[in-house]
């Protein structure tokens, strides 16, 4: 009803703009699958978030923990589960995690609430999720924490400092430079 | 004004030219082309220029007025322009309440152009008035007729009066039927803020109708509602006189009667339709108000109606920062305010923004300049205005997260308003804060516990978004006050709930040294010791307690583990110690306690592969199952948090019950009374309760059950309400013995005079307040979702009558709309 009608002042509960290329880039992908194929007629795709109940936490810091979490987000409703992002390799935080909800609305509440507020003086960000499943808590970067902390440039304590991939290289030159002289 | 997804190009594309971003939001564009040049269209230029009328300090808005109207009557051959404005005057009306008299001001010029276009503008605003009506949303129809009040100057003969009139009449009628009627209260409200909308716009000669109208609601409005004192927020501490609460409609109804012995000044609302005198000085046509009609039965709407009481945490102070009482501004504004923060909860950027600039939409002159300091404020001379934009923004702000029994959306939404709106203008928004806390603080003991309770949860979580620092100097002296008293309550609380969002070093780091104290070396530690460690030499049991420990460690199975419990029973059993199997509860959850100690998801798996044995434990022995919360929450004593997390985890495993936390809670030490944790553990379980019953009794209005399912649903329904109900008789009767003192005696044998028995006393009311409350609240609720189920079946059973049919579809609409 009221949902259907361009609001006069945008709304915060809406996934975000990452969520919404990465679904459109998936849909690129099956089209050139299909090329040859005869085109089904595209239906009106079912929206994977209209139920949704669960978040994509990010920008947490590595050592904020489960209990700070939860006191957070259990100010927007009961929480189901909680599942912090792991380091593939280590098994330790890496700085996201997904927050279960009961209900739709809660997770709703969550993104207009509290995503881009502060946990541990960070700001974190919140995107609606069409659900967990196992094999999502790792990080998918090389070194095993996510992708954004391997080449990032600026030194941020609470995620390791710069870029994994960065400090590799850099030890590495400053291995070189003592080789050569 | 935030109209993003409809610009064309990267906007303000310049603050985020990183392609290496990670974060891309609704305002990165950078992917598309960035040269792609076209034409705009017209009709969203209007849209643009519409949505954002008098949000800009910087345009004369009378200048904006006429330009708008001209745009759009200039393109008048353009439909898209044409719809899209006619849709926009109602959406901004329902949607920024702010900006109504300027949208009013629009039509006005606009119908000195194209007059046709009022009747369509009429046309569409009544139609979503009476489609508001039926789904009893009070409020858009309260808009909708300040809207329609701005232009009573264009309406033909009585134009909203009549509207008015029956809004009155209906609201006798029902108020006559049944004086705890709270839709009646809604619909004077409704009148009564439509009128001063009406008797600033430019209709004239409306003098004496307004004069009678508030007279006539005198009846209703000036009785004090006879649910009003449950929801009183200062019921007062015993020592000074209660303020009596000031109800919203009794207040505007006599500053009304003021505005009509002094002509209607009404100087705070803004009218800019005076521009006509320089566009358009002649008469405009005059329209007939489409028929807008009250139904024989009228909605309630999907939200519980409490009677308003009018809140401040800026009164009495030396200079005046908000609107005394006495004056019509402190309704007109507050109304204002309030309905803009409730209606944007879904961008509470939006909200904060609009708070900030609140200066933009009342006539100059209302308020001191922005970010004026309270100091300077006494320099002001004559009769200029004192009041600050901020305060009286933060106060609107407050009496929303201070609404009893419960505000319109999750608290946790007024905490972000706060923090935006300090985040946008610190500066002038911080020492507002700043004064409210105090304000708030030095009341904190004869406010409502629940109120109390909401305070501290919002000042730490208000401090956690910037960095912790507040000014814990000034209540230095408050730290040796004993810990029942409630100052001393509420700063404990407080460090507790900031810890919890961030931890113990961090938040000692940050107070001044006589608060050091509370904050123990214990508190600091992320694993408490386990106490069968023998850290206390000779605690009994230790070998048995470290023994289940190492089982436990070991997932063995609990076959294994019997044998070592059997041991303790045993061995309590030749020492004569009463209850053994109390004892063996508190090895076995102390060692789940002390596994779990790493984080929520260790415990809970611990739980899980536990849960067998502790189920049992309740039907054997309610004495055992009240051992499993004091296992737990002497555990953590030192981060209850942690603590009240377990136990509701613990609830929901249903090896808790509700019963046997409130006893935990309440029927041994009074002084667990004042410790917010424990108010934070008995409210959290009371609301799982009310939230169950209302879900069953929910489940029962699903249409197209069979009459066995009903009948089915009716049972568990009743049967949840009857345990609902004996919860609350534990409470009130556990609480009266600590309020009036009783309990002291028979535990304690103290002599009853001591600090600390009167202040248990005073907690004891406190509680008991809150929870009589809440009961009430749900008694109520059931009620009224009974009545509501009652008429949707009467209109299913005449169906198909001439007159029957659109009362169906209202019926259906109220039923679901209200408790979905």
């Amino acid at each position: 009803m009221p949902a259907a009608v361009r609001n006069t002042v945008d709304r915060l509960d809406k996934p975000s703009a990452y969520y919404q290329s990465r679904n459109k880039k998936r849909k690129y992908d099956r089209d050139d699958d299909r090329e040859g194929r005869e085109k089904t007629p595209e239906e009106p795709a079912e929206d994977p978030l209209k139920d949704a109940a669960t978040l994509y936490v990010g920008n947490l810091s590595f050592y904020t923990t489960e209990e700070q979490i939860h006191e957070l987000f259990s100010k927007c409703g009961e929480i189901k589960r909680l599942i912090m992002g792991l380091d593939r390799f280590n098994k330790t935080p890496c700085g996201f995690c997904f927050v279960e909800y009961y209900t739709h609305q809660d997770a709703l509440d969550c993104m207009k609430y509290i995503g881009g507020t502060k946990l541990d003086e960070r700001i974190i960000r919140t995107d609606l999720d069409p659900g967990f499943q196992e094999g999502r808590q790792y990080g998918r970067g090389k070194s095993g924490g996510q992708v954004r902390d391997e080449y990032r440039e600026e030194y941020d304590e609470g995620r390791g400092g710069l870029g994994r991939a960065i400090q590799a290289e850099r030890q590495k030159e400053e291995e070189e430079y003592g080789k050569g002289r | 004004m935030a109209d993003y997804d409809q610009r064309p190009r990267g906007g303000r594309g310049g603050y985020n030219n990183n392609r290496k971003r990670r974060y891309r939001d609704e305002d990165d564009y950078d992917r598309r082309p960035q040269r792609r040049r076209y034409e705009e269209p017209l009709s969203s230029r209007v849209r643009k220029q519409f949505l954002s009328i008098a949000e800009s300090p910087l345009k004369r808005v009378e200048d904006e007025v006429v330009s708008i109207a001209r745009m759009v009557t200039d393109n008048f051959e353009d439909e898209e322009v044409k719809q899209s404005f006619y849709d926009l005057v109602v959406q901004l009306v329902v949607e920024q309440p702010f900006k109504i008299p300027f949208v009013a001001a629009v039509v006005l010029v606009v119908n000195t152009i194209k007059s046709e276009m009022t009747q369509e503008v009429l046309k569409r605003a009544a139609e979503r008035t009476n489609e508001a009506i039926g789904r009893g949303e009070w409020r858009e129809v309260k808009l909708l007729m300040k809207f329609l009040g701005g232009l009573q100057g264009v309406l033909e003969g009585e134009g909203v009066w009549i509207v008015l009139q029956d809004l009155l009449t209906k609201a006798v009628d029902l108020q006559t039927e049944n004086n705890e009627e709270t839709i009646g209260p809604e619909l004077v409200k409704i009148v009564l803020f439509t009128i001063p909308y009406v008797m600033a716009s430019s209709a004239t000669d409306n003098q004496e109708r307004a004069a009678n109208m508030v007279e006539n609601t005198d009846i209703i409005a000036s009785e004090p509602h006879v649910l009003q004192a449950l929801v009183d927020p200062y019921p007062g501490n015993g020592k000074e006189e209660p303020e009596s609460p000031n109800g919203v409609l009794n207040l505007l109804q006599k500053q009304l009667q003021n505005e009509a012995a002094n002509g209607w000044e009404l100087a705070c609302l803004p009218r800019p339709w005076k521009v006509l005198q320089e566009t358009a000085p002649e008469p405009s046509p005059k329209h007939t108000l489409p028929t807008i009609v009250i139904p024989e039965v009228v909605n309630a709407g999907p939200r519980p109606l409490f009677p308003e009481l009018y809140f401040s945490v800026y009164a009495n102070q030396d200079v005046e920062t908000v609107p005394p009482t006495s004056d019509i501004a402190s309704c007109l504004l507050r109304d204002a305010i309030v309905d803009t923060i409730n209606i944007l909860d879904y961008n509470r950027t939006a909200t904060a923004r609009f708070l900030i600039d609140i200066d933009c939409y009342f006539s100059p002159g209302t308020f001191v300049k922005r970010a004026t300091p309270f100091d300077r404020l006494r320099d002001i001379e004559g009769d200029r205005s004192t009041w600050k934009p901020e305060d009286v923004a933060v106060d609107a702000v407050f009496s929303q997260l201070f609404q009893l029994p419960t505000p319109e959306h999750k608290l946790v939404y007024y905490h972000a308003v706060l923090t935006e709106s300090c985040k946008i203008a610190p500066a002038a928004i911080a020492p507002s804060l700043g004064r409210a806390i105090r304000y708030l603080y030095r009341s904190v003991d004869s406010m409502d516990l629940e109120l109390s309770y909401r305070f501290m949860d919002w000042f730490a979580h208000h401090l956690s978004n910037f960095g912790f620092t507040w000014k814990w100097t000034e209540w230095i002296d408050d730290v040796d006050l004993p810990n029942l008293d409630p100052k001393k309550a509420f700063i404990q609380g407080a460090l507790d709930k900031e810890i919890r969002l961030s931890f113990a070093q961090r938040i000692k780091g940050t107070l001044p040294a006589p608060y050091q104290q509370l904050i123990t070396e214990e508190k600091e530690k992320d694993t408490p010791d386990f106490k069968y460690n023998d850290q206390v030499p000779d605690t009994p049991f230790s070998q048995e307690g470290q023994e289940i420990l190492a089982l436990l460690r070991k997932k063995s199975p609990e076959d294994v583990i019997q044998p070592v419990i059997n041991r303790i029973h045993a061995q309590a059993l030749s020492l004569s110690l009463p209850d053994p199997l109390v004892l063996s509860t508190d090895a076995y959850m102390t060692s789940i306690c002390y596994i779990g100690s790493k984080s929520l998801s260790h415990v809970l798996s611990c739980i899980e592969r536990c849960k067998e044995r502790l189920l049992a434990l309740g039907p054997t022995s309610p004495a055992a199952r009240k051992q499993i919360i004091d296992s737990v929450m002497d555990y953590w004593k030192d981060q209850p948090g942690i603590g009240v997390n377990i136990v509701d985890k613990l609830l929901n495993y249903t090896i808790l019950s509700p019963g046997s936390v409130v006893e935990w809670a309440l029927a041994k030490e009074g002084t667990r009374l004042g410790e917010a944790h424990v108010y934070e553990m008995v409210s959290a379980t009371v609301g799982k309760v009310t939230g169950r019953v209302r879900q069953v009794v929910r489940a029962r209005s699903v249409p197209g059950l069979l009459p066995e399912q009903k009948e089915m649903m009716r049972e568990t329904a009743e049967r949840e309400r009857t345990s609902m109900k004996e919860l609350f008789a534990l409470m009130e009767d556990s609480l009266t013995g600590w309020a009036s003192g009783s309990k002291d005696q028979t535990v304690q044998s103290g002599d009853g005079e001591s600090g600390d028995e009167k202040m248990v006393r005073q907690w004891g009311e406190r509680w008991l307040r809150v929870f009589r409350r809440k009961f009430a609240v749900e008694e109520a609720w059931y009620l009224e979702f009974d009545k509501a189920m009652e008429a949707f079946t009467q209109a299913q059973g005449t169906a198909g009558e001439a007159n029957g049919g659109e009362m169906i579809v209202d019926g259906e609409v109220k039923a679901e709309v209200k408790f979905e």
